[in-house]
């Protein structure tokens, strides 16, 4: 095959495909990929979270919404009315034994993929709330995929969850039809972000004092 | 004590000497102790016929005393209920106790004499098993239909860890959405009107609608409401029985999360009452940053509102300005308190920390900025003929049905009674400070609204003041029973090491006695009513707040109306479902 590319003003000249502006122009054009992995590129990047709350965390994922953290840098500014339009559940808040059995119909409503994010202590482990009305934890009753810990987690923490969870969805397999072989979603280990993080954690000596501002 | 007097001679006037005992509490609030057989007269009387009478029913709740230490001073009692009334012509409460015995819990409804007296009534039910006898409705308000037991019984557990491990089969998935079925006969509700069937629809628990996790059942004519009901209980954290498990001291962070947009603005309410029960004085400084942070969080709390009160109505920007303003006011209390929504930040007998340098720079750069950003936010809001047509005469209220209705805070003033907790029976020096008290007159949406958005207005006043005037000082109390005690008090020798240590492991010991800490929150009154047997914990801590009132008046208020006024009215009352449901 031949092909060559002309510019204003300069002779014709024949250009081989492996070498010069070609190559360059393909390489920006077209991305080899399989489709499945395409697939995981365009979910990671357009989570839509369904607006779904419990209580103090929604307020701090709510104002992850606006125009300080804006959320839509991230491409999960869609937030869905409804169960059956969303990708994510965030669990935040505490989750209640009243409330329990309402928060797994919702999940149940949502359609694969999706992914749970529980932010906050009390979706987390029931947290400061070891109390007779509170589950000890969204775990108990719902897949988890990403821990936000805090009470309530800052909206950075949040969207670092989110980042996280993008990470996970980028590299997951999860086979468009029937495969020879295991069957279902594979899923990369996600090691504890305090074991990743110790080390450098770990170099700060010097906290500043809260005395001034 | 004078005011005792005169009460406690008009009732043995009415009712005859033999039943009545008078107790001493350590807030000062004429206390008597009268019997079941009597207590429905005795507060229609107070209510109707005293002279300057008690109008409206502030809270009622119970306190198991089957576990008590130290009751004396009162006469015997398994379980007792405990009525708080507030007259605003007395500006004064009362507190009327009825003894009942473990073999015999009954009570008699108060329904026909207060409308708010519905819900807590069946809140007494469902945390104390006292059975209301004439009540329309006695069923579970806060726990699920299906839940055995009456959590707030000495003999219920207190932890989850307690009792079996939370499980979620299919069955008993099945079993609870079952419970969860609204069927209309039990509310007395027909299904059918002459010639056509109403229509039920459920909205809620979840609903980005509600703000949270309440659900409001409607009973529609069309897009009519006929009636309504809310159903509350999907957000009990159990925070009562928490009071009765964690030390004096390390109950304040409880206190940050049940108003939760409202952050120290709760520890305001539970302090005061503790260090009424330990007579515990605060220092001038403490006292003004106190009321200063508390300012901030009313702004912060009424900015929240803004934004989402204006997005239920359609209006997509303004939620976005002011969470932009909040986050600045939020900057403030970052850097004070080192934390967002829930500092923590007061302790017994002062505040944590004192300020650090630099403070009065970010609160003066504040107070330069806001005031043309709410000027800006009339502009946008209030003023748009939209918002206007969507709020103006709807969800009105009067203010005798207020009153009736225990409702307080912006919502009552709205109906045109100038009535502020801060001014009336001030605290914290709040005497000391000049603002004023807005004021509507339709008591609709809108002019609850007109009240918020001008009480940041008075919010900045009060900062400014506090600070051009913040007095030098000590932050935190040298009373005994502040903790944690100030630092150098600590390392003297082995006497104070001691003291020290005791006071943080285990807790200050509060004297026997009872009290009510009651403030100006952000939504209304919100009452901590706790009582101490002597002990490390309290031994009852009830928490009346604002929002559980006016949730209430939610039928009165949506009648006759349609499905989008609902979301007005949701909007306009500002409630957060942590303070309704506790």
């Amino acid at each position: 095959m031949q092909a060559w590319i002309t510019k204003p003003g300069a002779s014709r000249e024949l250009i081989r495909p492996e070498e010069g502006p070609l190559r360059e122009a393909v390489q920006r054009s077209l991305v080899l990929s399989k489709l499945q992995d395409l697939l995981a590129w365009g979910r990671k990047n357009s989570i839509w979270p369904f607006n779904f709350g419990l209580s103090c965390c929604y307020v701090e994922m709510a104002t992850s919404i606006t125009s300080k953290y804006d959320i839509a840098r991230f491409g999960a500014e869609v937030i869905r009315g409804t169960p059956r339009e969303a990708d994510l559940i965030v669990i935040a808040g505490t989750v209640f034994i009243k409330m329990a059995p309402i928060i797994k119909r919702l999940y149940e409503q949502m359609m694969e993929p999706r992914w749970v994010i529980s932010m906050g202590s009390c979706a987390n482990s029931g947290g400061m709330y070891d109390i007779y009305s509170v589950v000890q934890g969204v775990d108990k009753f719902l897949p988890v995929d990403v821990y936000v810990p805090g009470c309530p987690p800052r909206p950075d923490a949040f969207m670092e969850g989110l980042l996280l969870l993008q990470k996970a969805i980028g590299t997951e397999k999860r086979p468009l039809s029937w495969v020879v072989g295991p069957q279902g979603v594979e899923r990369m280990p996600h090691p504890s972000q305090r074991d990743l993080m110790r080390a450098e954690r770990m170099k700060v000596t010097n906290l500043r004092t809260p005395d001034s501002v | 004590m004078i005011a005792e007097t005169t009460i406690l001679n008009a009732l043995q006037d009415k009712f005859g000497v033999g039943d009545l005992v008078t107790q001493k509490a350590c807030d000062r609030i004429p206390t008597f102790w009268v019997l079941r057989e009597t207590i429905h007269e005795v507060l229609r009387y107070l209510k109707s016929e005293v002279t300057q009478p008690y109008k409206m029913l502030y809270d009622i709740t119970a306190i198991d005393e089957r576990a008590r230490v130290h009751p004396e001073g009162q006469p015997a009692s398994d379980f007792t209920v405990v009525y708080h009334l507030l007259s605003f012509d007395r500006n004064a409460y009362i507190r009327i106790k009825v003894p009942l015995k473990e073999a015999d819990l009954h009570i008699p409804t108060l329904t026909d004499l207060w409308p708010a007296a519905n819900w807590y009534e069946r809140e007494v039910w469902d945390m104390f098993g006292i059975v209301v006898d004439g009540h329309p409705h006695l069923e579970r308000i806060l726990m699920p239909k299906t839940w055995v037991g009456h959590p707030l019984c000495k003999d219920h557990p207190a932890r989850a860890t307690e009792m079996e491990p939370f499980e979620l089969p299919d069955e008993k998935q099945d079993r609870e959405q079952d419970a969860l079925r609204f069927r209309p006969e039990d509310w007395g509700m027909k299904r059918t009107r002459e010639d056509h069937d109403f229509i039920f629809l459920n909205v809620g628990p979840q609903h980005p609608g509600t703000h949270g996790v309440l659900r409001v059942v409607l009973q529609l004519d069309g897009e009519e409401i006929v009636d309504l009901v809310p159903e509350i209980g999907f957000h009990h954290r159990g925070a009562e029985k928490m009071g009765e498990r964690q030390s004096w001291h390390t109950f304040i962070p409880y206190t940050d999360r049940i108003d939760y947009l409202g952050g120290v603005m709760n520890n305001f309410a539970y302090l005061r009452a503790v260090e009424t029960l330990g007579d515990i004085d605060v220092p001038p400084r403490a006292q003004v940053i106190r009321v200063m942070l508390a300012e901030l969080f009313r702004i912060i709390s009424h900015l929240v509102w803004y934004g989402t009160f204006a997005q239920d109505l359609g209006q997509m920007s303004p939620v976005f300005y002011t969470f932009n303003d909040r986050e600045r006011a939020f900057e403030i209390i970052e850097a004070v308190t080192g934390a967002r929504m829930h500092p923590n930040w007061f302790r017994i007998g002062g505040v944590a920390q004192d300020l650090p340098k630099g403070w009065d720079g970010m609160i003066r750069d504040f107070l330069k900025y806001f005031p043309s950003r709410l000027a800006e936010y009339d502009r946008e809001v209030l003023q748009n003929r939209i918002f206007q047509a969507r709020t103006k005469g709807i969800g009105g209220l009067t203010m005798n049905e207020a009153i009736d209705w225990g409702v307080t805070g912006p919502n009552l003033r709205a109906c045109g009674l100038a009535w502020d907790f801060r001014k009336k029976q001030p605290y914290s020096g709040y005497e000391q400070y000049e603002f004023d008290i807005p004021t509507g007159q339709q008591g609709d949406c809108y002019d609850r609204a007109l009240v918020r958005v001008e009480e940041m207005r008075q919010s900045l006043r009060i900062i400014e003041q506090c600070l051009e005037n913040m007095p030098e000082g000590s932050y935190k109390s040298l009373h005994p029973l502040a903790t944690p005690p100030l630092k150098e008090r600590t390392m003297h020798d082995i006497e104070t090491l001691i003291t020290h240590f005791l006071g943080v492991s285990w807790g200050p010991v509060i004297p026997p006695g009872e009290a009510l800490g009651a403030i100006e929150a952000t939504k209304g009154n919100n009452g901590y009513y706790l009582v101490s047997d002597g002990g490390t914990t309290a031994y009852r801590t009830r928490i009346r707040t604002p929002s559980f009132a006016h949730m209430q008046t939610l039928p009165l208020l949506c009648r006759g109306l349609m499905i989008p006024d609902l979301l007005a009215i949701l909007g306009s009352i500002d409630f957060v479902l942590a303070d309704i449901d506790r």
